[in-house]
């Protein structure tokens, strides 16, 4: 069972070595290791807003992801922002959500929303009036 | 051990006394007698006694002569005992002089590189007192110089065949390291994937430090090659991710500092092999505390562990460690079960002017202070302080970017509104709340920041803002990204190569959610954010300056906005063309230069200090 080749890593190939010289540490001593991290249910479109400033002692991800979400901002923006892939975002936004430095604000569901044939309706309604 | 001559006249004397005494006495006797005797014996007595006496001299004298003759033998062979006993004497300094003095100096030139022919050369017909050395002699040392440089070079090539082995690992390692490091962008949203992939890239980060280690007991350089300096910070988690139990190593209160690029692998190979001694010598559920101050001679880097206290005995011998590695220790010093950690810290340290010491702790345990000398640290601005941030928050190079006018983001019609409209004009209060988009960064991208923290909820106020301006650009990607030239439809028709180079990332679309090139914000260039904000969007349909700007409060686009574009991108809903609503301003807001000017606390910036 080979996965098909992924497009952007082709991409990202000429990158590499570019990014590699840029940073010593790897992703694991980020989040605190693969091992028993529970992930937050978190989405792509989770918004995350930040509660308070982050104390010093905040390692530093967590506490730009906290300077970031003074303003509501999405798992998936911080994730670009930061350069990090989405299960580090989602590990640091789970430590930040156990210390409550931020809070989390699921998406509106698509499903919850009113079905497009039901506005049109309604509009077809009011037009009616 | 020389007799004493007897001096001749007493020798002389002597002999007269030794022959004196029995020729007197057999004359006595003689005279004695005939004077006893009657006168017809009297004639022969006395010719008898005469010849007594005679032969008694006789003997006497034969008797002292070979007495002399004996003593004479008896001292040239003294004299030649004597002689040989010099000699050997001679024999046994110049035996000891070669084994201490000229042995040793021989061999020291032969470690300094010089072939046993010039160590000859040098060593013996360079010196006088060594010149007229013995052929014997001079063969013995040859032999002896040729046997040890045969042995040198033999050990040099066994070291190169470890080097050249571990170097190779290391290439693997490396590579294989990044390659994780892709897959782990390519699968960062599959968290089980991702996991593995961590553990993975943990074992393989191990087997670098050890690949790592062998090269430095092989005195060579580290292969890795840092081309800027990093921060401490970052040096010290690049140390943490390298050992096994990362996890118990706590950071405190990092100076924060950079290292320059060429020390960089050293110490953080270093500072691994001080963690994995204080992480494998203490219980595992105690905690290793790490912190770096500054300090007279430079940083002062102290590990501290909880664990068992290294006993004095201990304590010396990882100090004897330490200072045989400093001195120079080979493979052959590791033993069959080697220590390498000790050996390597110590024998970095001797290469880069480190120094190390261990304590005991006042925790019970070890504490390792590592002092990092003033020229390997630089406080000028290092690339950011962490990982990701250190990456992506500053410019990738400042000379390819676009210039700022067309950095600036595309204008941009709004978009239908689609959530309840607010008919109230915000309140003052509120309005300081909102995130106001002071740079844009050289993808397009916004950067924002709020003068208060923006309570929950209003994001939608804010989004509404300026996202038609910028947000949504982004995450709609291509389909709605509208070049500022006035091109509102293909972003790759956007005149000149670097509004181009702007919609080309712009346009990414929809698979740049979870890709990690995404948001290169640049961070600490803030001039940028107020030539920026001076200069208007073009609309595309108008092609006059509105120069509005979003802020004022018009209340115009609806809440939701952004969110709805944002789901559409990730949905990869097509975007349905806006249609045909006057396009507001998507630049900043004008003439705040001094507000941006040093209120500008974004969070790239902040990671600097």
């Amino acid at each position: 069972m080979t996965p098909p080749p992924h497009p952007r890593r082709e991409r990202r190939s000429p990158e590499i070595p570019d990014t590699e010289a840029a940073d010593p540490e790897r992703l694991y001593v980020i989040t605190g290791g693969p091992d028993g991290t529970e992930r937050a249910p978190l989405d792509l479109v989770t918004m995350i807003v930040a509660r308070e400033p982050a104390s010093p002692t905040v390692p530093p991800e967590q506490a730009a992801i906290v300077r970031l979400c003074r303003a509501p901002l999405s798992v998936a923006e911080i994730s670009a922002y930061l350069s990090l892939p989405f299960s580090v975002v989602t590990a640091l936004l789970t430590e930040l959500l156990a210390t409550e430095l931020v809070e989390s604000r699921a998406p509106i569901v698509r499903a919850a929303l009113p079905d497009r044939s039901l506005l049109e309706a309604v509009m077809h309604g009011l037009q009616k009036l | 051990m020389v007799r004493d001559e007897i001096p001749p006249k007493d020798q002389e004397s002597a002999v007269a006394r030794v022959l004196v005494i029995p020729v007197l006495l057999t004359a006595a006797v003689t005279v004695g007698t005939a004077s006893l005797v009657t006168e017809s014996a009297r004639i022969p007595l006395i010719c008898y006694g005469v010849a007594a006496t005679v032969v008694v001299a006789w003997y006497a004298r034969a008797l002292h002569r070979r007495a002399a003759a004996a003593r004479a033998v008896h001292e040239g062979y003294a004299r030649r005992i004597a002689r040989l006993e010099r000699r050997l004497t001679e024999q046994d300094e110049a035996t000891v002089r070669l084994g201490k003095e000229l042995m040793p100096v021989a061999v020291h030139r032969l470690r300094q590189g010089e072939s046993p022919a010039e160590v000859m050369r040098a060593v013996v017909d360079g010196d006088e007192r060594y010149r007229g050395l013995p052929d014997a002699q001079r063969s013995l040392l040859l032999s002896v110089l040729d046997l040890a440089d045969d042995e040198d070079a033999m050990r040099e090539s066994a070291q190169r065949a470890f080097v050249n082995i571990a170097r190779r690992v290391q290439a693997i390692v490396h590579q294989q390291a990044s390659e994780l490091r892709a897959m782990e962008e390519a699968h960062g949203r599959n968290p089980e994937v991702f996991d593995d992939l961590l553990r993975i890239d943990h074992g393989t980060a191990l087997i670098g430090r050890l690949a790592d280690s062998i090269t430095v007991l092989g005195k060579a350089r580290p292969s890795r090659q840092w081309p800027k300096p990093v921060p401490l910070f970052s040096v010290l988690r690049g140390a943490m991710s390298r050992i096994l139990e990362y996890q118990r190593v706590d950071l405190h209160s990092i100076a924060k500092v950079a290292v320059v690029g060429t020390a960089v692998e050293p110490l953080i190979h270093a500072c691994a092999e001080l963690l994995d001694n204080a992480t494998r010598y203490s219980p595992p559920q105690t905690r290793v505390h790490v912190t770096a101050v500054e300090v007279q001679t430079g940083i002062a880097i102290e590990i501290e562990d909880g664990g068992v206290s290294l006993s004095e005995e201990a304590r010396r011998r990882a100090e004897r460690m330490l200072a045989q590695a400093q001195l120079g220790l080979g493979l052959k010093d590791l033993g069959d079960t080697p220590r390498l950690g000790m050996a390597v810290v110590g024998r970095l340290c001797q290469m880069h002017n480190l120094q190390v010491s261990l304590r005991q702790s006042a925790y019970g345990g070890v504490r390792a202070v590592l002092i990092v000398p003033h020229d390997i640290i630089t406080t000028g601005p290092a690339p950011g302080i962490a990982h990701g941030i250190g990456a992506a928050a500053l410019p990738r190079a400042a000379d390819d970017l676009p210039t700022k006018d067309v950095l600036r983001p595309a204008n941009r019609k709004p978009r239908p509104v689609t959530g309840p409209r607010r008919t109230v004009p915000l309140p003052a209060g509120m309005d300081d709340d909102v995130p106001v988009v002071t740079e844009w960064t050289e993808n397009g991208l916004p950067q924002r920041r709020s003068r208060g923290r923006a309570p929950l909820g209003s994001h939608n106020l804010g989004a509404a803002r300026y996202g038609a301006g910028s947000s949504s650009s982004e995450w709609q990607g291509g389909s709605s990204d509208v070049g500022h030239r006035g091109d509102t439809r293909g972003p790759t028709a956007a005149g000149g190569p670097a509004a181009g180079s702007v919609n080309g990332h712009a346009s990414a679309g929809p698979d740049r959610l979870n890709g990690n090139e995404t948001g290169r914000v640049r961070g600490p260039d803030h001039g940028d954010g107020t030539a920026a904000g001076t200069t208007g969007p073009v609309p595309p349909g108008a092609g006059s300056m509105t120069g509005a700007g979003f802020q004022a409060p018009d209340g115009r686009p609806g809440p939701g906005i952004w969110l709805e574009a944002f789901t559409k991108a990730v949905n990869g809903t097509p975007h349905e063309p806006s249609t045909g609503t006057p396009s507001t301003g998507t630049g900043e807001v004008a003439g705040q230069p001094g507000d941006q000017g040093d209120s500008d606390d974004t969070w790239g910036k902040g990671d600097l200090k």
